[in-house]
């Protein structure tokens, strides 16, 4: 059963965010630092390796805002889990719910064919692409506030702002040009 | 004390690292105790080893008491060198009565019959384990001290631990092991590694082990929970079983430490169209400080496919390292391959 952004009554004053992430090494530190930054509204973090999650869950879970994926450059399996992770989400999400968190990108011995099969991921479901630091603590902090911006416009939080216009903003696009990758695409990705 | 008897411990001290020279020659039975203090372990070790020389002068000591002194350090240190397992099989009556005096004097005797010049040395462990040093040589040279083999042989278990051995002395030692332990034959069990306590704790299973219950303990008694009630974890009940899982392959706590695992692949393709007749050859080795540590968390922490491979699990399950794979069946073969 894949997962939909609109069968269930959103609460008040709540927003709930969704990390996956295969090897489950930073989306515990990211959701310490994300429930610790947001003060204003309610927070809840849900953390799953991969997508459809347990049906025994199903009853209790809210109404998910956000769903955001975290692949590391570094082991294939991450994006092969992600991708495969998709296919168990409702399109309905990729309307300005989902976004790709990136880390590593930084080391320069990886392949870069990942970074760029995963950019052209995010570019065909029009989804935003998040460069994040996982080593260190200032890094896991503004991977967190990246993702709680984006989480506010996604619970409509934020008014006149909704996930939809936002993530037209800042999706990830892929030029046609061959050096493309110098190019500057979107201002999330920006340090 | 002739020249050999010099350079040996010579060779001895340069091998015992300066911070463990003290421990290890304070019980050395063969200086007095006025001796020891009049040392000096401040000073250079090739000074320090020029005193201890003329000590040794003066007491007059042989070959024999210096070999002593590095089967001292290497039992206190065991872990130096790979170390190889080979199993006892068939026993006879004798083989659970056989005493530690008797099967000294008999593993001398076997050994001195089949070899001219060899020299052995045993001294008895705390835990009970026979330590043996062989230094060989051959029908016209004496004994090699520098090079010497190290055999450990808990009595009443088939398992001997040994490190040194080369391919032309092995037929020679197993053959007087057989005689004095009164065993039928001996086998290569294929596991090898530098901690020699891990290796025998591996086979003679003296790690905590899981094995596959009803109903598991509750996870909460395994992983603490999230600290604040805002973070759920939505596949506990997965992370639980993949858990239980790796620990019914691995074991539990602290796991033994193994430091590779070898499979040699003979197979040949499936579909014969490229025409090839000959197998397909490769080695996979896998090399870690920890092994079975490392392959537990790849398999609790999701990396590897959650119920084990045999592959894997065989490890700790037949206690061996080494295997060659053919393409027999789909299991593990026992042909016994080559000793890498």
């Amino acid at each position: 059963m894949s997962l939909k952004p609109f069968n269930k009554l959103p609460e008040l004053n709540t927003a709930n965010v969704l990390l996956v992430e295969n090897e489950a090494l930073f989306q515990e530190k990211l959701a310490d630092a994300i429930v610790l930054l947001e003060n204003n509204v309610n927070v809840k973090v849900r953390l799953a390796r991969s997508l459809p999650l347990p049906l025994e869950n199903a009853e209790n879970r809210p109404r998910i805002d956000l769903v955001a994926f975290i692949v590391h450059l570094n082991s294939e399996q991450s994006l092969l889990s992600a991708e495969a992770s998709l296919k168990h989400l409702d399109s309905g999400y990729f309307l300005g719910k989902v976004c790709f968190l990136v880390t590593g990108a930084r080391c320069g011995t990886l392949p870069y064919e990942r970074l760029t099969s995963l950019k052209k991921m995010a570019a065909t479901l029009n989804s935003p692409l998040l460069m994040a630091e996982d080593k260190t603590a200032e890094g896991v902090n503004a991977a967190a506030q990246r993702v709680l911006a984006v989480l506010r416009v996604a619970a409509g939080l934020v008014p006149t702002a909704t996930g939809l216009s936002l993530s037209s903003l800042t999706r990830c696009t892929v030029a046609k040009d061959p050096d493309w990758q110098n190019e500057d695409r979107s201002h999330l990705n920006q340090p | 004390m002739d020249d050999s008897v010099k350079q040996v411990l010579r060779q001895i001290i340069r091998r015992i690292p300066s911070n463990k020279l003290r421990n290890t020659l304070s019980k050395w039975e063969h200086i007095s105790k006025k001796q020891f203090q009049s040392l000096e372990f401040t000073q250079a070790k090739s000074l320090l080893c020029d005193n201890l020389l003329s000590l040794c002068e003066e007491n007059e000591l042989s070959m024999k008491h210096v070999t002593e002194l590095e089967m001292i350090y290497r039992i206190e240190h065991p872990a130096q060198g790979s170390w190889n397992v080979c199993q006892l099989i068939d026993p006879e009556e004798e083989a659970l009565t056989v005493d530690s005096l008797h099967f000294k004097e008999s593993f001398k005797a076997h050994l001195k019959c089949l070899i001219n010049h060899v020299s052995v040395k045993m001294k008895k462990h705390e835990d009970d384990a026979l330590w043996i040093r062989i230094a060989w040589g051959d029908n016209f040279t004496q004994p090699n001290h520098l090079k010497p083999t190290y055999v450990v042989h808990n009595l009443q278990t088939p398992y001997v631990f040994v490190s040194g051995l080369t391919m032309k002395h092995r037929p020679l030692l197993h053959q007087a092991l057989v005689q004095s332990g009164h065993y039928g034959a001996v086998k290569d069990v294929h596991l090898s590694g530098r901690c020699l306590t891990a290796l025998r704790d591996l086979l003679m299973r003296q790690y905590k082990q899981v094995f596959p219950v009803k109903h598991p303990k509750l996870l909460e008694e395994k992983t603490p929970l999230p600290r604040t009630p805002c973070i759920e974890i939505e596949d506990t009940k997965h992370a639980e079983n993949r858990m239980q899982m790796a620990a019914e392959a691995f074991g539990e706590g602290i796991l033994p430490k193994l430091e590779t695992a070898v499979y040699k692949l003979e197979t040949r393709f499936k579909e014969n169209e490229m025409g090839r007749e000959e197998p397909f050859r490769g080695v996979v080795k896998f090399a870690s400080s920890n092994l079975l540590e490392s392959l537990k968390y790849c398999v609790s922490s999701g990396m590897a496919s959650a119920p084990v491979t045999p592959l894997l699990s065989s490890i700790t399950q037949k206690g061996r390292n080494y295997f060659v794979i053919t393409d027999k069946g789909p299991g593990i073969s026992n042909t016994p391959g080559p000793k890498i």
